[in-house]
């Protein structure tokens, strides 16, 4: 292992970044600049009404993630050209460090009564979840690598488990919308390196089963259920009644970009998590249907990377990216349309904030450094 | 180092598929809503951002029958703030209060109340809603608007009537005509954010008001005003509680001029034009109620003498009474077992019936009445009007209360032939008269004449129905000749107008009940007397002292002939026999 690594870390130092035969997914990186980039036009589009109104600068949201993007995008190249395998040097450390970090947050947050995703060190300002998700999938991935011919065993699969479920487990007592796209990316991971189905059926009836005991259980969560019923007379149902009411006026061919009258304030927060509304009011169908598209695009492309990945352990890291991007997208296209209760999530990409681009971009320079390290068949 | 296996790349496809399909199921979700139920949603949208303002449109006016106008309207203003707009409140309070007068407490109130939009206060002067627009202030709204404006202030009030907070007709001709004077408001549709603030360059629709129609009405300000000058004199010479003046043409009834003094300020109806003091809201909306109260046409009394006209009407209608016929008047009559007094108690010995109605004789009139006949005397009640309202444009006519035909006994007969036991409007008895000396024809009194649009092109002229030959020609000739002797040389002679001829016929009506002291006075004169243009119905409503109709009333419509016949455009001529007598005087 050792000789390998130090192979590899020699074979990419000398020859990887300059030789020109090195293979780099460009394909992938422009579909991930084109997201970004489309994300900071809507952001403006959307955002520049309140902002003019709010802070008298009616590019503030877009500056603000315009300089995240920046930052992220640097990340990505960064982390791109490191050597992936490194990452399980620091997975343990990393996954133990978050989790405690989430710990603190939630013990601050109840402290000061109220409910807090926030962790705040000096200027810098994020929410521990969105790294949460990132050290599962560096988490996850290394753990199934290890001993992968156990995991026909059930005993093994569960043991892989815990660790991140308990995680799972804390992050979901302040924000259920993370907790479940984290269960989904532990069990996409382990889904796809053990060679078994049934494992996961089970988990699949215990998740929607546990998942309806829960809602039925917890008061706040089932009041959404009935806004989501009751869309039109329930007052929860406003930021999703006003959502529809984007999409629905927006037609095939949309009102043209800057058009949306939705975004004035009537659509709360619209360039955080209802932005894909605005995106439809003002481009229509055909533009919501591109997005969509756009987006299954750069699944398809992971899903070929995956395909080709050197090894397992490569494979797994964008298995885990893979289901992290998917399960947001469908989630915050099902909440917007009302085809789910109403959950936060943002859109990958494209919502407003810092803290889950960087990450998500951060993300996309593992899935390239993935990609790197493909052997193109001559 | 483990490699990607084959089951790890079926898998991912599983996966993949299962999110495709999931996509898809999003997308057709996304088509759903966006084509199958995008007009739904669209509506719903648009109607959340849509504000629609009214432009009010303004009321047409009303003009007397030379174009002058009676009713227009006069731009006002509404203030109101909208709080959501509103940056700095100190400032808005304090300039409000002291522009509009109005105090700190009452408009903090409401600048600091959480609503869309507060009203500060309507009807505000174009100058002062000038003043305040000036400051440019954020979050205070002003609104043009207009409002109904009476030149005259109390000119016609009672037949004008006024107009409510909403632009309509409340009473008088402009509740009967408001359907006409009514324009058609217009809106300005703005798109506007989630605060109500509205959009620049958004594409706004707008629908133009329309105004509306003008009316024109056969009142002739000129004669309505000195007529109104002359009843107000009266009303304060003779203390009465009314005097009630109608001058109208007795051909085809357009009333000149309609007056019930006191009249009140159309500009101000709410403020009552008596000294009083009321202590319940009741109390005070009954007094209110009585100022905007036309008597001329929603009030009944009895007519009197004047009434004797109608009564010799029927009996010449009915071929029982030549002019010549001789009564004896002993200052009473018996009929049945009730003795019935002349005014004059002395009585008037022999005299013809020319004489009997000269001196306003009621033994004469009773036994007229009772050649004539219940049934036939109620034939001519029909025929002449009083059975059935007059269907004059206004709102609120009343109608005559008479006894059932069949209840009515010889001693009723003779009583109601001088004009007692029943009740008419002063607008019904006019209305008879005129057909008494019109040559038999029945008139519909009105004031509408017809409504001009906006651009002044006339689209409708109104037609009233004229009951013709109710009476002979013949009859209305001899009712003429006699009527003019009445004001030549009998009771009706301060009613004369020096070189016209003046028919006419006094009244002295005691109120209910008797012996009150309480009396009307009333004369009505038609000129020319052998061609009627104009009559005058002259009422004088509990007047002080002398209340002899012919003493009182009489002189009121000689002033006003005076004043209104040369206007008219009718010579005076004066004869030779004239002349002489004034020479002999």
């Amino acid at each position: 292992m050792r000789e390998d690594r130090q192979d590899n870390q020699q074979s990419r130092k000398q020859i990887r970044f300059w030789n020109s035969g090195e293979y780099f997914d460009y394909s992938l990186l422009f579909i991930i600049l084109f997201l970004v980039g489309f994300g900071l036009v809507m952001i403006y589009s959307t955002s520049s009404y309140t902002a003019a109104l709010d802070f008298g600068d009616a590019a503030y949201f877009f500056k603000r993630q315009a300089v995240f993007a920046v930052l992220g995008i640097v990340c990505m190249l960064i982390v791109s050209k490191v050597d992936y395998h490194f990452l399980k040097r620091v997975t343990v450390l990393a996954f133990f460090g978050i989790g405690l970090l989430t710990l603190a947050v939630l013990i601050v947050g109840s402290a000061s009564g109220g409910s807090t995703r926030w962790l705040e060190i000096g200027p810098l300002r994020f929410q521990p979840s969105e790294l949460a998700k990132m050290a599962i999938i560096l988490y996850v991935a290394f753990a199934t690598t290890v001993q992968v011919w156990k995991l026909n065993d059930w005993k093994m699969l569960v043991k892989i488990m815990i660790p991140p479920l308990i995680l799972t487990a804390f992050i979901a007592i302040e924000n259920l919308s993370t907790a479940i796209i984290c269960g989904v990316i532990i069990v996409a991971i382990l889904f796809v390196a053990s060679p078994k189905y049934s494992h996961f059926i089970v988990i699949a009836l215990f998740g929607v089963v546990g998942g309806a005991l829960f809602i039925l259980t917890a008061g706040y969560r089932s009041d959404r259920i009935d806004a989501w019923l009751n869309l039109e007379t329930h007052p929860k149902g406003f930021q999703t009644l006003q959502a529809l009411y984007a999409i629905g006026s927006g037609g095939i061919w949309g009102k043209g970009l800057g058009q949306s009258i939705q975004k004035m304030d009537f659509i709360p927060e619209a360039h955080n998590d209802m932005i894909f509304s605005v995106i439809c009011e003002e481009l229509g169908l055909v533009g919501g249907i591109c997005l969509i598209l756009l987006f299954i695009i750069l699944i398809w492309r992971l899903t070929l990377i995956i395909f080709n990945a050197r090894d397992l352990y490569g494979a797994l890291l964008v298995v885990g990216v893979l289901a992290h991007v998917a399960v947001q997208v469908l989630i915050n296209v099902a909440v917007v349309t009302n085809t789910i209760p109403n959950t936060g999530i943002p859109l990958p990409f494209i919502s407003y904030g810092g803290t889950s681009l960087v990450f998500l971009l951060i993300e996309m320079g593992i899935v390239l450094s993935v990609a790197r390290q493909i052997k193109m068949r001559k | 180092m483990e490699g990607v296996k084959t089951y790890n790349r079926k898998k991912v496809l599983v996966m993949f598929c299962i999110i495709f399909a999931a996509a898809m199921f999003l997308v057709g979700r996304l088509g759903y809503i966006m084509i199958g139920q995008s007009a739904y949603y669209s509506a719903k949208a648009q109607a959340l951002h849509e504000r629609e303002r009214a432009i009010k449109a303004p009321r047409g006016r009303i003009f007397d029958r030379n174009g002058v106008v009676l009713a227009g309207n006069r731009p006002v203003c509404t203030i109101s703030v909208i709080h959501s707009q509103i940056t700095d409140p100190e400032q808005v309070i304090e300039v409000l209060s002291r522009e509009l007068n109005l105090s700190e407490e009452d408009i903090r109130s409401k600048v600091e109340k959480v609503s869309s939009r507060e009203k500060i206060k309507s009807n505000v002067d174009k100058a002062i809603a000038d003043a305040i627009r000036a400051y440019h202030l954020d979050g205070v709204m002003v609104d043009e608007d207009y409002k109904r404006y009476y030149p005259f202030d109390d000119m016609a009030s009672k037949v004008l009537g006024f107009t409510g907070s909403d632009n309509q007709g409340i009473v008088g001709l402009e509740v009967e005509y408001d359907s006409v004077l009514q324009g058609t408001d217009g809106y300005i549709l703005t798109l506007t954010d989630a605060n109500g603030i509205e959009l620049e360059n958004t594409a706004e629709s707008r629908q133009e008001p329309v105004a509306g129609n003008d009316l024109y009405i056969s009142i002739d300000a000129n004669i309505q005003s000195y007529v109104q000058q002359e009843a107000e004199k009266t009303l304060i010479a003779k203390e009465a509680i009314g005097v009630s003046i109608i001058v109208m043409n007795p051909q085809n009834g357009e009333i000149y001029a309609m007056v019930n003094a006191p009249e009140y300020n159309l500009n101000d109806p709410y403020t009552l034009n008596i000294d009083a003091v009321y202590n319940t809201e009741e109390e005070k909306q009954d007094a209110l109620n009585r100022m905007w109260r036309n008597f001329c046409i929603n009030d009944t009394y009895e007519p009197g003498s004047i009434f004797k006209t109608v009564t010799a009407t029927a009996a010449f209608e009915k071929g029982v009474l030549s002019v010549e016929d001789t009564f004896s008047c002993p200052g009473y009559r018996i009929v049945g077992d009730r003795t019935i007094r002349c005014h004059k108690t002395t009585g008037h010995g022999v005299e013809t019936f020319r004489q009997g109605i000269m001196n306003s004789c009621n033994p004469v009139f009773m036994d007229v009445g009772l050649r004539v006949g219940v049934e036939d005397m109620y034939h001519t009640y029909d025929r002449l009007g009083l059975m059935t309202r007059t269907g004059i444009d206004l709102p609120g006519e009343a109608t005559s209360i008479m006894h059932p035909q069949d209840e009515v006994k010889d001693v009723d007969l003779a009583i109601m032939s001088f004009g007692q036991s029943f009740q008419i409007t002063p607008m019904q008895l006019i209305t008879a008269v005129s057909a008494v000396v019109n040559g038999g024809n029945l008139v519909t009194p009105h004031f509408g004449m017809y409504v001009e649009d906006p651009e002044g092109n006339r689209i409708q002229t109104y037609e009233y129905p004229i009951e013709n030959a109710v009476i002979t020609e013949e009859t209305s000739a001899t009712m003429r000749d006699l009527l003019e002797a009445v004001v030549a040389e009998g009771t009706g002679n301060k009613g004369q107008v020096e070189g016209y001829r003046i028919a006419g016929k006094t009244a002295t009506s005691e109120k209910l009940p008797r012996g009150n002291g309480k009396y009307i006075s009333s004369f009505i004169g038609i000129a020319p007397a052998d061609n009627p243009q104009v009559i005058t119905l002259v009422l004088i409503n509990e007047p002080t002292g002398i209340y002899y109709g012919g003493t009182i009333a009489a002189p009121v419509a000689k002033r006003i002939y005076e004043n209104i016949l040369p206007y008219l455009g009718m010579e005076a001529v004066y004869d030779a026999g004239d002349a002489q007598q004034e020479a002999g005087e």
